[in-house]
């Protein structure tokens, strides 16, 4: 081989080594690194703002997520007249009808047609008697912890905005649908849509 | 070799010996049948992704029967393939015959039978319940005495006993590897056995499944950390260092070319085993694991990559001016194909480490591609290299049986392997884009978890393909070994060498001289040191180059886990966070024993898409009584470590492992009946809370009527199932059966973070506001 380079007189088994340097790249990257590596870790360590903790980024994103989300919704009260107005919201339905899938699902089926948890499509309830009801049962819980409290898990407008798309379930004729349990209901109030602020409604609704 | 004849100055005496091949031939075949099983066992599991149907019995079903594949591929193929390339290159390289036949045979014999009690424990579903460490405890010593005292023994005698004077650098990965695996063996399996506990206090055990349980001294926090520390280790010490060192030496030889440097050799050899250490951390990204740890699992990743990547330059230029060899010779394309992979992957490490991508990744199939192409591209083709290398030698036939069989079994390798990690890279990165999308209005795209893993099914088929045709392309390449073997001769021959024994005294020849002109002290200084006249040195004398190993390696280690367990504000103690209740543990006992956290896990990281999937984040103090930690690594199924909080309803959990996907459509999950069927054996719950309790959980007075309170616990969850809709038949008595002891730990998972101080039972807990 001509243009090989000097080969060591090291021989083991046969074989051999040259004395060739380590590439240049590789010492420029090993070493780039080190330093990169050196001042990453003391901005880190140091709490520089550019390295938020996952923690603090979190509760960064998850204000700045719900202060979209939300934007448009006035404060909310649980009671009979708002769960029913927002029922009628096509926006906050489309937007609750996302709630329902993520967390609900599971045990009342695709549509509320209930599975393991009570149908939510009929008559009648089992914890269930008023409009208001809903939203103390998803707040809080029922059935000794069958049904868990998700006023610890959502948001609390996330509980009432659920509690208008459980109302509106009522009535609808889902694909599967469980016998129905408990008593009769009171009907739920009439109420009118609740309005849309003027600015931005578009933004929240066609989500 | 000058220097060997002139330090004894014309009075050699030559000594005669001869290479022990028979054991190279025994860990050859251990090789192939244990890598063809290992292969079986992952194409099964591929399968039951693809089609759930092939989970037919519980013994082998997914969660019991992926550790055996990992362990199988890990420490059964990889493991014997070690050996294999360690017994038949340390003989030459060291000029000397092992030091023991006797250890030697020990080491076989008891390794392979830790294997077969590996492959009967774990479908039993006897298991610590910790990644790539699942062997219980009485394996674990088995271990501990075949790894380090038939094996090491062996293998530092001949060291010490050698006749060739320096160590070449084959040999320095082999001491990494051994000083490196007893260290995080022995270190991370830390436990108590149950069953001898029972008997000290009691006089009897009451059952064998309390004998084999042990439970880590580690817990939550700390015991991932010690995992993770083990888990990366194991990649490093095991699937990297020994096989660099069979790269060393069987690809110069099958080239036939001087390796590329020698400097090289020993920058990225040191820096490699020092660096590798640190890295674990980067398995734990945005978990409990407190950020400084993180941080320098991160820091340490990226410095990790040239050291690697110093390997892979030594092995592809070493074949510069061999090219034209590697297309005819099946030997070097296998170890291209290997050394390049080894590339791939070794880069692809320190970016998964980087935080922001291991959000992304991690929890995905993306992982799971990435050790694929490092053991099916880097470990089993440096492996069927060497074994096609040696098979003439080692059988003594003239040449392989059939090139054209070899070749083949290269291309329908390489081909199955890239259809399995570009499917699974796919499936990994789709399925993580779907966690983390937001629609317009903020919400979840893909709210309901089963979306993304009905998403992933196509990928999984064509991943099961290319995981056969690995397996079928192995079969090739076992028969064509086979058909070499045959073509031997009636009796091997045994070639007698001669070399003279290594002298007590050597002259290292004179120090170099500093290179540099200028007038600076500590500058020429430098220059002799880099220069590398000193490691010269180190080369010859073992015993001091093991502990400087063992100083690298213990450095590192030392700086993380101490500080782990000492700064007690890494984990803030929660006041409601309580133990588990005697039932608790037996489900949770259970839940380890069916292997869930392969594909739940049970660690919500603080990340907004996660959060809002599946609750509010996973506290450090959440898990002190974890014992063991079951924080997870990948979510085949979703997180579990709020499951007490959004999923409470005992009917549901009933009637869901029994039937998955009657109740969740396109569930790939297994059936759990047999839970339903078995009684628990509510007599080995007292023994166990007594073996927690032992290691400081506290207990109180409940540690002595553990049994009442399982059954009082049994009947009351039997009840919420009896009155609720479970949509399957209920089989009676239903407060005996297993399946109620998992479902109180389901029950449970998550929900103390929202308990109600006892002290102000009035107030009600703050809640959580996704």
């Amino acid at each position: 081989m001509p243009h090989d380079p000097k080969v060591l007189d090291h021989e083991y088994d046969g074989i051999q080594e040259f004395d060739n340097p380590t590439p240049g790249w590789w010492h420029f990257l090993f070493y780039l690194f080190i330093v990169f590596s050196f001042f990453y870790t003391v901005l880190a360590f140091a709490g520089s703002p550019y390295l938020p903790t996952p923690e603090d980024k979190h509760q960064t994103e998850k204000i700045a997520a719900q202060k979209k989300k939300f934007e448009t919704l006035p404060d909310l009260l649980p009671d009979a007249m708002t769960i029913a107005s927002y029922s009628k919201s096509e926006p906050w339905m489309d937007y609750a009808a996302s709630v329902f899938a993520g967390n609900c699902v599971l045990c009342h089926g695709a549509e509320g047609g209930g599975a393991v948890g009570p149908n939510l499509t009929d008559e009648f309830g089992k914890s269930i008697k008023t409009i208001e009801d809903i939203h103390m049962v998803i707040q809080n819980g029922a059935a000794a912890g069958a049904m868990p409290a998700w006023g610890q898990r959502l948001h609390p407008k996330d509980v009432i905005l659920l509690s208008s798309y459980v109302a509106k379930l009522r009535g609808t004729s889902p694909m599967v649908g469980i016998a129905p349990e408990g008593e009769q209901m009171e009907p739920w109030p009439d109420a009118p849509p609740p309005v849309e602020p003027e600015a931005d409604s578009g933004d929240a609704g066609d989500g | 070799m000058t220097a060997i004849q002139s330090e004894v100055g014309g009075r050699t005496e030559l000594e005669s010996f001869s290479y022990d091949d028979a054991i190279v031939r025994k860990f050859f075949w251990a090789t192939l049948i244990w890598g063809i099983v290992a292969f079986l066992v992952g194409v099964i599991l591929a399968f039951q992704l693809a089609f759930p149907q092939f989970n037919l019995i519980p013994e082998v079903a997914f969660g019991r029967l992926r550790p055996l594949h990992t362990n199988a591929a890990i420490f059964a193929f990889a493991g014997n393939a070690i050996f294999t390339a360690v017994y038949y290159s340390t003989q030459r390289l060291c000029k000397a015959r092992m030091w023991s036949d006797t250890l030697s045979k020990l080491h076989f014999w008891g390794w392979q039978l830790i294997i077969v009690s590996a492959a009967i424990t774990l479908p039993l579903g006897i298991t610590q319940g910790k990644e790539y460490a699942e062997l219980e405890w009485p394996i674990d010593l088995a271990i501990a005495v075949v790894w380090l005292g038939f094996f090491g023994t062996n293998f530092m005698m001949t060291l010490i006993k050698r006749r060739e004077r320096h160590m070449y650098v084959a040999l320095w990965f082999y001491i990494a590897s051994l000083v490196a695996v007893t260290i995080l063996h022995v270190f991370n399996n830390v436990w108590i056995p149950i069953g001898v506990v029972e008997f000290i206090k009691t006089g009897e055990i009451t059952s064998a499944s309390n004998l084999m349980k042990s439970y880590p001294v580690y817990a939550g926090v700390q015991d991932a950390f010690m995992q993770w520390w083990y888990g990366h280790n194991a990649v490093a010490f095991f699937l990297t260092t020994p096989f660099l060192g069979l790269m060393y030496y069987f690809l110069p030889k099958a080239a036939n070319r001087p390796v590329f440097s020698y400097k090289l050799s020993i920058i990225h050899f040191w820096s490699l085993v020092f660096i590798y250490i640190w890295a674990g951390p980067h398995h734990l990204h945005y978990t409990a694991l407190p950020q400084w740890a993180s941080t320098l699992g991160m820091v340490f990743s990226l410095m990790l990559w040239m050291p690697s990547w110093g390997g892979m330059i030594n092995g592809l230029l070493t074949l510069r001016g061999a090219w034209h060899k590697v297309a005819a010779d099946p030997v070097l394309k296998f170890f291209v194909v290997g050394v390049t992979f080894y590339g791939m992957s070794t880069f692809e490490g320190p970016l998964l480490s980087v935080k922001t991508v291991n959000a992304l990744s991690h929890y995905t199939d993306w992982t799971i591609a990435h050790v694929h192409s490092g053991t099916l591209g880097w470990n089993s083709f440096m492996t069927f290299g060497m074994l096609y290398w040696l098979a003439p030698r080692l059988f003594q036939a003239k040449s392989l049986y059939s090139m054209k069989l070899a070749s083949m079994h290269f291309w329908m390798g390489t081909i199955g392997i890239l259809l399995y990690v570009i499917s699974i890279y796919t499936a990994g990165i789709t399925q993580g884009l779907m966690w983390r999308a937001f629609d317009e209005s903020g919400s979840l795209m893909y709210p309901s978890f089963i979306e993304t893993v009905t998403k992933l099914m196509p990928f999984y088929w064509i991943r099961a393909i290319g995981g056969t045709l690995f397996l079928v392309s192995t079969c090739i390449g076992g028969y064509n070994l086979i058909m070499t073997w045959r073509n031997r001769p009636a009796k091997y021959e045994v070639p007698v060498h001669q070399a003279p024994a290594l002298s007590k005294h050597y002259d290292d020849g004179p120090p170099p001289q500093s290179r540099l002109t200028a007038n600076a002290g500590i500058g020429h200084a430098g220059d002799r040191f880099l220069q590398g006249h000193w490691h010269r040195r180190w080369e010859r004398l073992p015993v001091r180059f093991t502990v400087w190993v063992v100083i690298a390696v213990s450095v590192a280690s030392v700086f993380e886990i101490i500080p782990t367990f000492l700064i007690k504000s890494n984990v803030t103690t929660i006041s409601t966070v309580q133990p588990y209740t005697p039932l608790e543990v037996a489900g949770r006992d259970i839940y380890i024993a069916e292997g869930c956290y392969n594909c739940h896990s049970q660690m919500i990281r603080p990340i907004y898409a996660e959060t809002q999937r599946y609750g509010d984040y996973t506290k450090p103090g959440e898990t002190v009584y974890d014992r063991p930690f079951q924080w997870g690594s990948r979510r085949i199924g979703p997180d579990l470590g709020r499951e007490g909080v959004t999923n409470p309803n005992a009917a549901w959990h009933y009637g869901h492992f029994i039937d998955p996907p009657g109740t969740v459509g396109g569930s790939i999950m297994p059936s759990y009946e047999h839970l339903a069927q078995k009684d628990l054996n509510y007599a080995e719950i007292q023994a166990r809370v007594m073996g927690l309790a032992m290691l400081g959980t506290p207990y109180g007075e409940a540690v002595k009527s553990a049994e009442e309170l399982a059954r009082a616990q049994a009947v009351e969850i039997a009840e919420q199932i009896r009155t609720g809709n479970t949509g399957v038949e209920i089989v009676e008595p239903l407060e005996d059966k297993q399946i109620i002891a998992l479902i109180a730990y389901m029950q449970r998972l998550g929900t103390d973070l929202y308990a109600v101080p006892e002290a102000e039972g009035e107030e009600i807990a703050e809640g959580g506001d996704q």
